[in-house]
């Protein structure tokens, strides 16, 4: 190509020759790094020599000259080139889709492996006869209502975050972006009341998950993953208090940098955006994958976990064996009340005289 | 499918929800009340419209002993009606297929803002009759298909909030029509009965000369 | 095949915004929406250089990369488009984007960004060439007229390039050269003036001359 060039400028001036070569070299450089990557999309590429590649790559290196003015108003509309736009786009696509997915993916099939080995865990005395209060309806009402927004948020996002590697293949583009125009939109709406929802659980459940005395021990002995022996400890162990404690901080990163980017209009510019779609992500995958543990331990992962939340009474044993410190005050203030009295409060069938006494009402 | 839900299914939905509601109102009506042979001690007329209003602001033990329900529920239906009568989308549509006359809409955040409420107030509301024992016991089959209409249809009208693919818009659509034929044969009503049913206690209190 | 492009001389441009106004009318582009925008490197002061930019359409295009819904596609005569009946507003392109093309009507608070705009190279989209449709989505196609888009075409200074690749090359490189030849006859160096020069030298060169 340089050659060919070097004839066409045979008939110059003669005296301009030694400039000429060097303004060749000048313009004969590597292609902008957008170009080079070319073939991996498999877009046909001519070796194009494209100018323009050579006069931005300028730009970009030049900092002082990035800013500028124009007549079309606009955010950033002044800016030449979008500085961290690449260093993004590297992130989303090398190392959060890869690693956030095989993150995700490795806790799941990890979870399973563990239930595997080690299987559900017992109440190793038994169900008892007698209760706990555990939660009252008001914090199993807030608990279930940052439950539902959560696992609506977080399905939204990752299907807009997975679904081009994952879903797109099966169902195809026109379905996809119906799907995922709706989780942009749901998602987007429903963020600002996890908000609402943090707080509430935020203001109910801080003062019981600050960190005490024995949390280290809890800490240092695996919580009682590693072995038969419970490790005692009081109404919240370390595990669920780092658990609130990360969804207070990361989910407060997860909402401030969300409220960026569903304001568009607020005039933050790309920079911005791109720092905080990077903190949303990061957080939203760290906290997805602990609400993942969360879950399995509420569920499949230990007898009698959910109870509290699904009735608001806890077995006295269960209370016992995992959160003793709690369980061994309330017995000694009187707290335990029978499992029929329980299941009077609560079963419909034996609820009779509940039922007439609010219809007396 | 889309034609259907467009055009004969909204047509068939709307006229058995205005026939519906229109029945049930005049049953309720032609039912009448025993004629009160007492002296009157006060207008019938005055109180049931002072109840119908008055009742509005909860007494003071409903209002401590079940906040939650009433900041969720004021969160709910007022959020619900801001946004059904004044969401620019809702207007338009009232006024093309409806009344062919169309009123101002609120701006979008406010649009967003009230969407926001109904769905904080609607999710509490039913995730507390779910909890609590006693509102759990005092609900049937109707009161959460109600409920769970009502939420499917703001989740969709959610989802399709771009309001640029047609798939979103006729499943919102869809529902909307099944909860308009649901409607006037559920608790649903209470939206137009409340009316009747305050109306009646202050109208008989009224008359007896005490502010209910 | 060709391969379009687009250059913008920065040693032509004048600010004139003829091609920001050219696109705007022959695209109909929203209100609010400008596919090409004129940027101004010190301006009023020496070394003031201007630089047409809107959509360059990438051989590997970044914002096809990062687009969650995969709506970009590159036509045979290398230009990006994109499907706006697949698009769904989430603004990753605009973040990826290095020249801040894509375009957003923003009608609201609260993330409505609506449907993406850019430049089409004026290409029209996926639907059927010259349709209405395609015209209500894109704005015009000239290409399959057989024509280049109208920034270029109505460029005063024909600062503003646009075509295939080598021949937009071949242009500026002749430019280049006869740029070079009347530095050696006049002693004026371009290089020195040019948009890449520190703009301290540029000011003693323009003032010589």
């Amino acid at each position: 190509m340089a050659k060919s060039i070097f004839l066409q400028s045979d008939n110059r001036k003669m005296h301009a020759g030694w400039l000429l070569l060097l303004l060749l070299c000048f313009i004969v450089q590597p292609f902008d790094s957008f170009a080079n990557t070319s073939e991996s999309r498999g877009i046909p590429s001519a070796a194009v020599l494209n100018p323009a590649a050579e006069l931005w790559r300028d730009v970009r290196q030049r900092e002082q000259l990035t800013n500028g003015t124009s007549q079309v108003k606009g955010v950033d509309s002044g800016v030449l080139i979008n500085a961290y736009g690449d260093q993004w786009r590297k992130f989303r696509m090398q190392q959060l889709i890869p690693v956030g997915g095989y993150l995700l993916l490795g806790i799941v099939i990890g979870l399973a492996l563990f239930y595997l080995i080690r299987g559900k865990v017992a109440i190793e005395g038994g169900e008892s006869d007698k209760k706990l209060l555990r939660y009252t309806s008001y914090e199993q009402l807030i608990h279930w209502f940052i439950a539902s927004i959560f696992l609506f948020l977080a399905i939204s996002g990752l299907i807009i975050l997975f679904g081009r590697p994952v879903l797109i293949p099966i169902m195809g583009k026109e379905a996809f972006s119906v799907i995922a125009s709706a989780c942009k939109e749901g998602h987007n709406l429903m963020g600002p009341l996890f908000l609402v929802a943090l707080i509430l659980i935020f203001i109910k459940f801080v003062r019981r998950n600050i960190y005490q005395k024995g949390d280290l021990s809890w800490l240092l002995r695996g919580g009682g993953i590693i072995g038969k022996k419970h490790v005692p400890s009081n109404f919240f162990n370390m595990g669920e208090k780092t658990m609130f404690w990360m969804l207070v901080l990361v989910g407060s990163v997860i909402i401030a940098s969300g409220f960026v980017l569903i304001f568009p209009v607020f005039g933050l510019g790309r920079e911005w955006m791109e720092l905080a779609h990077v903190g949303h992500a990061i957080g939203a995958i760290l906290v997805i994958g602990v609400i993942i543990g969360h879950i399995y331990i509420g569920t499949i992962g230990m007898e009698g976990a959910i109870e509290g939340m699904k009735t608001g009474y806890c077995d006295l044993n269960w209370a016992k064996e995992h959160h003793d410190l709690w369980a061994t005050k309330a017995e000694q203030q009187g707290e335990v009340i029978s499992n029929d009295k329980v299941s009077r409060l609560r079963d419909v069938s034996s609820a009779q005289s509940l039922g007439g006494h609010v219809q007396e009402e | 499918m889309g034609q259907f839900i467009d055009g004969p299914l909204w047509t068939f939905s709307l006229s058995v929800f205005v026939l519906g509601v229109i029945w049930r109102v005049v049953t309720i009506l032609i039912a009448g009340n025993r004629s009160d042979l007492a002296t009157a001690k006060g207008s019938a007329g005055k109180g049931a419209i002072r109840t119908v209003f008055s009742r509005f602001v909860p007494e003071r033990t409903v209002a401590t002993r079940g906040r939650i329900q009433l900041i969720a529920g004021y969160l709910f239906h007022l959020g619900l009606l801001a946004l059904l009568f004044f969401a620019k989308p809702h207007v338009d549509f009232i006024a093309e297929r409806i009344t062919g006359l169309s009123w101002s809409a609120m701006p979008h955040w406010a649009f967003i803002v009230s969407a926001e409420a109904a769905f904080i107030g609607l999710i509490l509301l039913w995730l507390h009759r779910v909890l609590n024992p006693v509102t759990r016991l005092l609900s049937d089959l109707d009161d959460h298909v109600g409920s769970i209409l009502v939420f499917l249809v703001m989740l969709t009208g959610c989802l399709a909030l771009a309001q640029a693919f047609e798939p979103l818009r006729l499943i919102h659509l869809l529902l909307a029509e099944l909860l308009l034929i649901y409607f006037p044969f559920s608790k649903l009503m209470h939206a137009f009965t409340f009316v009747m049913s305050r109306g009646y206690t202050g109208a008989t209190m009224g008359r007896k000369g005490i502010n209910a | 095949m060709a391969r379009m492009k687009f250059y913008c001389d920065p040693e032509r441009c004048i600010e004139c915004n003829a091609c920001v106004t050219a696109c705007k009318n022959e695209n109909e582009v929203p209100w609010g929406v400008n596919r090409r925008r004129v940027v101004t490197i010190n301006d009023g002061d020496e070394g003031e250089r201007s630089l047409s930019v809107a959509c360059m359409h990438c051989s590997d295009a970044p914002c096809a990369t990062v687009c969650p819904v995969d709506c970009f596609y590159t036509t045979q005569d290398g230009v990006v488009l994109h499907d706006k009946d697949i698009c769904i507003g989430c603004g990753y392109c605009f973040y990826a984007c290095p020249f801040g093309a894509p375009q957003f009507p923003e009608d609201g608070a609260f993330a409505t960004r609506g449907k993406m705009d850019k430049c089409t190279f004026c290409a029209g989209g996926p639907e059927a060439d010259s349709s209405s449709d395609e015209h209500r989505k894109y704005g015009s196609n000239r290409l399959a007229e057989g024509k280049l888009p109208l920034c270029a075409e109505m460029c005063s200074t024909k600062a503003l390039l646009a075509g295939d690749a080598d021949t937009i090359s071949e242009i500026y490189r002749k430019r280049v050269i006869n740029r070079s030849a009347s530095v050696m006859a006049r002693g004026v160096s371009y290089r020195d003036a040019s948009f890449r020069a520190p703009h301290s030298a540029s000011g003693k060169s323009s003032a010589k001359e």
